[in-house]
């Protein structure tokens, strides 16, 4: 079973809380993260040939090389790009030391749930294996193997007994909710049971008054805040009304608490909200917004804004404490958005986006 | 934390081991006879020379783990990194230069 793989990976760590050697080499690393100017000419090139002639000098060199060997197409590139992410989280991790690896792991214990929910999502849509595999990220502690293992599984159900068999931490939570599955018929309820655990557990782990521990509680909180505040939204915008929208809730937020949740699910209209949350972290980012709400009427605006704003957050924690756990959680957080980037000018060249339509779409923060 | 704490209790003790062991060296000599002024000045010279090499191997500790983790990724930054690493040696310079102080200062019998 592989989930001990996580637990048992060989690591070369400095032990106790020596955060010089682990940060020094990231910044290392960051150094060689992709300029924008770099990612303009990428996005101008003329074809996904060009782009990898591009990338092929870059850290990406060698993932691709071993990806193309299958031929060159917007999959196998979008492959070696995943793979590269995948790599240089495990290779982090494997370098943090025990404080470090702890807070960083907690928090990608997301990428775990986010994983999980695919393949819940994937199977009760009947697609089959090779339809989302590509859409999973092995960068926590399901590595490929389990995933894969999880990916070729029949059913919901057959997904749900081997996590419960594996005894991973999301395993009471998946089998609570699976019996809500089953009654409602609503796979929702599997997910939040998954998120709610996720929230509940990460906030029991990042317990405590160390300065990285607070830095990593910090990121969790506006995660938590971020996903409730989108529910809220949602919420308002569906107008439902004969929704519990208490269920919906998940506790460990730093501004919205269940009071405030309450309250905006209360309100009338969007505008509204949006009054009440004026003055907190989140009120200017969505204010900003509030036009192009009125313009597209997409809930997705706000989220994008939310999360644009989570990023800002983590990316500038590297230029907090050079001894923190900011720099590691910083540069992950750099790197998986480099990576989305390049993810989405692969696709957008594999089906001819207009060039502004891509530029639309990437996360530049 | 607790680097940053014990970093700064070294910095601190240093400086005023390295200021404060030629006085002690001195006040000793004033009160004492001919060789417990020798002693006196063998103590502090031991002191200062001493708690000087420590910090300087405690900063060169730390350099030297930081420098590692950035040869692994930037083994172009080598002459930095060999800079960076030497430059803790001026701390044991000074201890070093203060230890000969005390050593050579004449004794006066009381």
């Amino acid at each position: 079973m592989s989930p001990e793989v996580a637990t048992t990976r060989q690591r070369s760590a400095p032990a106790g809380g020596d955060f010089g050697y682990s940060n020094a080499r990231i910044r290392g690393m960051r150094s060689r993260l992709l300029r924008r100017d770099f990612l303009d000419t990428l996005i101008e090139g003329t074809d996904i040939k060009r782009f990898v002639q591009e990338l092929t000098d870059t850290e990406y060199g060698p993932d691709l090389e071993e990806a193309l060997i299958a031929g060159l197409s917007a999959s196998s590139v979008d492959t070696a790009l995943k793979n590269n992410m995948v790599r240089t989280f495990q290779k982090v991790l494997g370098f943090l030391n025990d404080e470090a690896e702890v807070l960083v792991t907690t928090l990608l214990g997301r990428w775990d749930v986010f994983n999980i929910k695919t393949v819940l999502r994937a199977k009760q849509m009947g697609l089959g294996h090779e339809e989302f595999v590509d859409g999973l990220l092995p960068v926590a502690s399901l590595g490929p193997v389990d995933l894969e293992a999880l990916a070729s599984l029949p059913d919901i159900k057959a997904v749900v007994d081997t996590i419960v068999t594996w005894g991973l931490p999301f395993a009471s939570a998946v089998r609570e909710g699976h019996a809500a599955f089953l009654q409602s018929g609503e796979l929702a309820e599997l997910e939040l049971a998954l998120d709610r655990y996720y929230a509940e557990w990460a906030a029991s782990r990042l317990k405590g008054r160390r300065v990285n521990t607070r830095i990593a509680r910090d990121v969790l909180q506006m995660q938590v805040d971020i996903s409730n505040l989108v529910m809220t939204l949602r919420l308002q915008k569906e107008d439902v009304e004969s929704i519990d929208a208490s269920r919906f809730f998940l506790e460990g937020g730093a501004v919205v608490t269940a009071e405030l949740y309450d309250e905006l699910v209360k309100m009338s209209d969007i505008d509204e909200v949006l009054d009440r949350l004026r003055g907190s972290r989140y009120g200017r980012v969505l204010d900003d917004v509030a036009m192009l709400y009125l313009e597209v009427n997409s809930i997705a605006v706000f989220e994008r804004a939310l999360e644009d704003l989570l990023t800002r957050r983590i990316l500038g924690l590297a230029k907090g404490d050079p001894l923190g756990v900011g720099v590691a959680i910083s540069y992950l957080w750099a790197k998986q958005n480099e990576v989305t980037n390049l993810r989405i000018i692969v696709k957008g060249k594999a089906v001819g986006m207009p060039i502004d339509r891509v530029r639309k779409e990437l996360i530049l923060v | 934390m607790i680097d940053k704490r014990l970093a700064r209790w070294v910095f601190l003790s240093t400086f005023l081991v390295v200021l404060l062991s030629p006085a002690v060296a001195l006040a000793a000599e004033e009160v004492a006879g001919e060789w417990q002024s020798y002693v006196a000045k063998a103590i502090g010279a031991g002191i200062a020379m001493a708690v000087s090499a420590l910090a300087a191997g405690y900063a060169q500790a730390k350099i030297g783990s930081a420098g590692a983790g950035t040869l692994a990724e930037r083994p172009e930054a080598a002459v930095w990194v060999i800079v960076l690493q030497a430059l803790p040696e001026f701390i044991v310079l000074l201890g070093f230069v203060a230890a000969l102080l005390i050593v050579q200062m004449p004794v006066t019998p009381a």
